[in-house]
C-alpha cells in the first residue's frame, strides 16, 4: 500500500508517543549511569585530538607541575565495563589494534624504579606532566569506538583513556 | 525480458527504493540514538563549545540521541516520512559542520556528507510504501 503521508495517524502518533516515552527512560538511565561508564586515564574530557593542523583547534597550555598523590591499586582491569575496550601498549610493541586505539594521543612510558613514569597527552599539543605510577607494570590504552578515528585525528575524546596497571591486573588511581 | 517486464522492473525499483532508504536510514538514527541515550559520557566529545566533562555536554548528547530515536521511529515506520528525513537532515547538516570545523574534512565527515544526501533525498518523496 502506497500512501503520500502529511498528517499522522492515531496509530502513528500512539507509536511516536511510545517511542518518545521509552527515550525518556533510556535517558534516565543514561544520565544516572553516565559518571560510572565514563572511562579513567587522563585522555577524556579533551577536543578533537589531531596531530594535523586543523582549523579551530587550540593548543593545550602545559599542565602546571603537581605533586599528586601516590596512585592506590584500584580493582581489576579485567572486573570493569570498559576492559574489552583496553589495548596493552606497554610494555611490548603495541599491537594493529592498539596502535588504532592510539590515533591522535601521545603516550610514552618509561620504567623508574619500582613503577612506571607515563606521559599522555593529545599528539600535536604541548606535553602534560608525566605521572608516577609506583608498582606499574602495565599501560593500556582504552577505546571504547575506533569508528570516530579518522587518519592521525580522533574526533571524540569522550571514549579514550588511559589505565595503568599493577602485576596483579589492578588499576593504579 | 520484454518491454512490460522492464517496465514493471522499473516500477518496482521506483516504488520501493524510498522506502528502503529510508528504513536504512531509520537504522543508522536508531543506533546511534540509542547508544547516545545509553553511554552518553562516551559521546560528550562531539559537543562543540562545551567540554566533554560537563554535565551540559551530558543533557545535550541526551536530547540529541532521543530526538534521534523518535525520528529514527518515524522514519522506520513511515510516520510523516518527508518531515522526519528533514529534521534528520537538518541534525545530519549540524553535524557535518560542526565536524569540518573542529578538525577539517576527513572520510568520517564525507560518510556523513553521503547520509545527509541520503536524507535530503527524502524529504523529497511524497509517496511511501510500508506506512504506519
Amino acid at each position: 500500500m502506497a500512501s503520500d503521508r502529511t498528517r499522522v495517524s492515531p496509530r502513528g502518533l500512539t507509536l511516536l508517543a511510545a517511542t518518545a516515552v521509552v527515550g525518556l527512560v533510556l535517558a534516565i538511565h543514561g544520565w544516572s549511569a553516565h559518571n560510572s561508564s565514563r572511562l579513567p586515564g587522563p585522555l577524556a574530557g579533551s577536543g578533537p585530538a589531531s596531530t594535523t593542523p586543523a582549523a579551530g583547534r587550540h593548543s593545550a597550555a602545559p599542565s602546571p607541575p603537581r605533586a599528586s598523590a601516590s596512585p592506590s591499586a584500584g580493582p581489576l582491569l579485567r572486573s570493569q565495563p570498559f576492559a574489552q575496550y583496553a589495548f596493552r601498549v606497554w610494555p611490548g610493541v603495541p599491537g594493529a589494534t592498539a596502535k588504532s586505539a592510539m590515533t591522535g594521543l601521545s603516550i610514552s612510558v618509561r620504567k623508574r624504579g619500582n613503577g612506571l613514569l607515563v606521559t599522555a597527552g593529545l599528539a600535536g599539543q604541548a606535553a602534560r606532566q608525566p605521572k608516577f605510577y609506583p608498582g606499574g607494570t602495565d599501560v593500556y590504552v582504552v577505546e571504547a569506538t575506533m569508528g570516530d578515528d579518522s587518519g592521525n585525528t580522533d574526533y571524540n575524546l569522550g571514549d579514550d583513556g588511559l589505565v595503568v596497571t599493577s602485576a596483579a591486573g589492578r588499576i593504579l588511581q | 525480458m520484454t518491454a512490460d517486464a522492464a517496465t514493471a522492473g522499473e516500477r518496482l525499483v521506483a516504488d520501493w527504493s524510498p522506502t528502503a532508504g529510508r528504513v536504512l536510514l531509520g537504522l543508522v538514527l536508531a543506533w546511534f540514538g540509542y547508544h547516545e541515550l545509553v553511554q552518553p559520557a562516551l559521546w560528550t566529545g562531539y559537543v562543540p563549545v562545551l567540554s566533554s566533562t560537563s554535565a551540559a555536554a551530558v543533557v545535550l548528547v541526551l536530547a540529541h540521541g532521543w530526538l534521534l530515536l523518535v525520528l529514527a521511529v518515524a522514519l522506520v515506520a513511515g510516520i510523516v516520512p518527508r518531515l522526519a528525513a528533514a529534521a534528520a537532515a537538518l541534525l545530519l547538516l549540524q553535524i557535518v559542520i560542526t565536524l569540518t570545523a573542529t578538525a577539517g574534512l576527513s572520510d568520517l565527515t564525507l560518510r556523513d556528507v553521503g547520509v545527509l544526501g541520503l536524507a535530503v533525498c527524502l524529504t523529497g518523496r511524497g509517496t511511501q510504501r510500508l506506512t504506519v
